[in-house]
């Protein structure tokens, strides 16, 4: 045995113990609850107006950290675009190899394009109620993706608009921020809910967690079109 | 006072729009990033000012105040880093200057990522923070193209780091099942019950592994070495002189607020020990000058931790000088190793024609040795007042600690003696630009300003430290009269 696989077994070990006094230590009776989580079921629907407490969690009570979350796959996609970033010649070389992709079929190509206004349908719904039913920003933002993804699929020589999805990006992510901004300016704190919660189920109701649902939504649907887009042109 | 928020909120929009301003204004997008870092210094400078005559202060986000929302706490402590993590980038920006948009929002993100950090006051948000800092520096330390190696340790950098993100967020939804609430305050009040049983505490050992990864201590530093050897020089700088003491920072604040407990303070001690032990031998034996000095600067970050791990104000003042003055030099000497890189006998003679770095690295080198008069003397001084006063099984430390110093010296005395040799006949000799140089000399201008000023500093420092250690302040601060409604 080397030195290197003592020291691996060494740590596993460690870990192992760590992960075992947690299960042996732990209180699965769950008594020390302080009641955050029960106050803010009991005001949720009240103070912000969504049906979907969820929502209400990650949108307005814990708005910054969604925005961090919306960050985070920002940085990764710009960190895979730079990492995939190719120079002209290798770009001018991998549409060479594309080209010699033959398209999918018929059926295929036809299926691809009777689909799309289906997927963008469901995709915008699914974002719009998001603070009524279960769904959202992220969720429906990825079949938006999807949209946009499935005809580079079918025919991979196809063109694909970065600077338009990156222009797309850039704008919803900017808006969420800007949304937030409104709110630091009118009511005094950053993401604070702005418009009153309305009635509770119906579609225009929960102030500005819509808007920013649909910001989400775009973001992330551009975002991950264009990275998968990337994927399969490096 | 909106000035925190601001601080994040700036970077993340300029990140958001600078392809867009490139694509339309070439020359203003050339402006932008460095116009919105200096924004955010004259911001971060402001706020400096209020938190001197003020005191500490609470910003709710949200809207909905704490423990159902977030809730940021701005105090000397927190400004003071966003206030080197803003500066270390505007040095790491001058000189060199490269139009590479993806690279320049990263460095954003990070530093967006990085205010965020120190300044939250939310366990989920402190992760969702580090997240952002974590994923920009895997992207920033693979940004030299073409580069096997470079890939190769910035992809081993990303799984250790996701397995470290991952221990984090397991340690906090333990906490989290223990006691319902994220919010550091909240949590403070009930860790002496909640979180200083075995459960509790194998989740800050959970956290302290996963912030460990960016703080550099052991075990889970292994990365370190490859990447700071293969990433560009200026990223090797910012991640080793700033991004590791945000994570520490982050390790200081959870173990006075939820940790203040004596085995919690035992686990960083014998972290710092072993990461001592571990990188300071392995600096001595290592042949390359950027591994050198990735693992001298393992060495420091434990000694840092070790310094942080002694209870009471004096532990505090003594770490947070020492992480003030490693992440001045340790930027400084990786700058010098932009043409230096590779083996360290090529460095034979190089003295004769580079004049001017060869004196930098001495400065730097004897000043993380701790010679006085240098500011590293007096940060070191501090550490062995703060650990013989501390007893017990801090005196051995400190002796490691000594120990350590005189390893420190070998090495560095290697590479100054190679310096001043003959140089060999075939070297071709390798010549930093003057350009290049100006980071450096903005760096050894601020060590020596510190030289001058070691007293007021030392005051504000101890000023810093009684506030950080005052635990029920923070509370007053963050969480107003709160009855939970179930």
């Amino acid at each position: 045995m080397s030195f290197r696989d003592i020291s691996a077994l060494g740590l596993l070990l460690g870990l192992g113990v760590l992960l075992i006094t947690v299960l042996v230590h732990f209180p699965f009776s769950g008594s020390n609850l302080t009641g955050v989580g029960s106050s803010i079921n009991a005001l949720a629907a009240k103070e912000i107006g969504t049906a979907n407490i969820v929502t209400s969690v990650l949108l307005a009570y814990r708005g910054l950290d969604t925005l961090g979350e919306l960050m985070i796959l920002f940085v990764a996609a710009t960190a895979a675009g730079m990492v995939l970033a190719q120079s002209p010649e290798e770009d001018a070389l991998s549409l060479q190899k594309l080209n010699s992709f033959p398209a999918a079929g018929f059926v295929l190509r036809v299926a691809t394009h009777v689909l799309f206004p289906f997927l963008l349908l469901l995709g915008a719904y699914i974002i719009i109620h998001g603070h009524l039913t279960p769904g959202g920003g992220f969720q429906g933002g990825a079949i938006l993706a999807a949209a946009f993804f499935i005809p580079v699929l079918t025919t991979p020589a196809g063109p694909f608009a970065h600077q338009t999805s990156s222009l797309v990006e850039g704008l919803a992510g900017s808006s969420f921020i800007i949304i937030g901004l409104l709110a630091l300016f009118g009511q005094g704190s950053f993401l604070a809910p702005l418009g009153s919660p309305g009635v509770v189920g119906e579609l225009f109701s929960a102030g500005s967690v819509p808007l920013l649902s649909a910001a989400i939504g775009i973001k992330v649907g551009s975002e991950l079109a264009g990275l998968l887009a990337r994927f399969i042109q490096a | 006072m909106m000035g925190p928020i601001l601080l994040i909120i700036l970077p993340f929009l300029g990140a958001f729009l600078l392809p867009i301003i490139y694509r339309h204004y070439n020359q203003a997008g050339y402006w932008a990033a460095p116009v919105v870092l200096v924004i955010s210094l004259v911001i971060c400078i402001g706020l400096w000012h209020g938190v001197n005559i003020v005191g500490p202060q609470s910003l709710v986000m949200g809207g909905v105040s704490a423990p159902l929302g977030i809730v940021f706490y701005v105090d000397a402590l927190s400004i003071l880093f966003v206030l080197v993590l803003l500066v270390g980038s505007l040095i790491l920006w001058l000189g060199a200057w490269h139009r590479r948009i993806k690279e320049e929002m990263l460095l954003l993100l990070m530093v967006g990522g990085g205010s965020g950090l120190v300044l939250s006051g939310d366990l989920f948000n402190i992760y969702v923070f580090f997240e952002i800092v974590a994923v920009a520096s895997y992207g920033l330390s693979a940004s030299r193209r073409g580069d096997p190696c470079g890939y190769a340790a910035s992809l081993r950098f990303l799984l250790l780091g996701s397995l470290g993100s991952a221990f984090i967020l397991l340690g906090i939804a333990i906490i989290y099942a223990l006691t319902g609430t994220l919010n550091l305050s909240h949590l403070a009040m009930l860790a002496p019950q909640a979180l200083h049983g075995m459960a509790g505490l194998s989740a800050f050992a959970l956290m302290l592994i996963g912030f460990a990864v960016k703080a550099e201590l052991f075990p889970v530093n292994t990365w370190v070495a490859e990447v700071y050897a293969h990433a560009p020089v200026r990223i090797s700088a910012l991640l080793a002189g700033i991004v590791s003491k945000l994570a520490i920072i982050v390790v200081l604040r959870l173990l006075l607020l939820l940790y203040a407990h004596e085995q919690a303070y035992m686990l960083l001690l014998c972290i710092g020990v072993a990461g001592l032990i571990t990188g300071e031998l392995a600096a001595f034996y290592a042949k390359d000058l950027r591994r050198m000095l990735a693992y001298s600067s393992i060495g420091q970050l434990s000694v840092i931790a070790i310094a942080f791990s002694i209870p009471g104000t004096l532990g505090v003042v003594s770490g947070l000088a020492l992480a003030l003055h490693h992440a001045l030099v340790k930027t400084g000497l990786f700058m010098l190793t932009e043409k230096w890189k590779g083996s360290i006998s090529s460095l034979q003679g190089m003295a004769h024609s580079a004049k001017w770095p060869s004196v930098l690295l001495i400065i730097f080198a004897l000043s993380l040795i701790g010679v006085p008069p240098l500011p590293g003397f007096w940060a070191k001084f501090l550490l062995f007042k703060a650990g013989f006063s501390a007893g017990g099984g801090y005196s051995y430390a400190m002796l490691l600690i000594l120990l350590s110093i005189i390893i420190e010296a070998a090495y560095f005395f290697r590479v100054i003696h190679l310096l001043y040799q003959t140089p060999a006949a075939s070297s071709t000799p390798l010549i930093p630009r003057n350009k290049e140089l100006q980071p450096m000399l903005v760096i050894s201008g601020l060590l020596l300003l510190v030289m001058l000023t070691i007293d007021p500093i030392y005051h504000h420092l101890s000023k810093i430290a009684t506030q950080v250690v005052d635990v029920q302040a923070y509370i007053d601060h963050t969480l107003p009269a709160w009855k939970s409604t179930h």
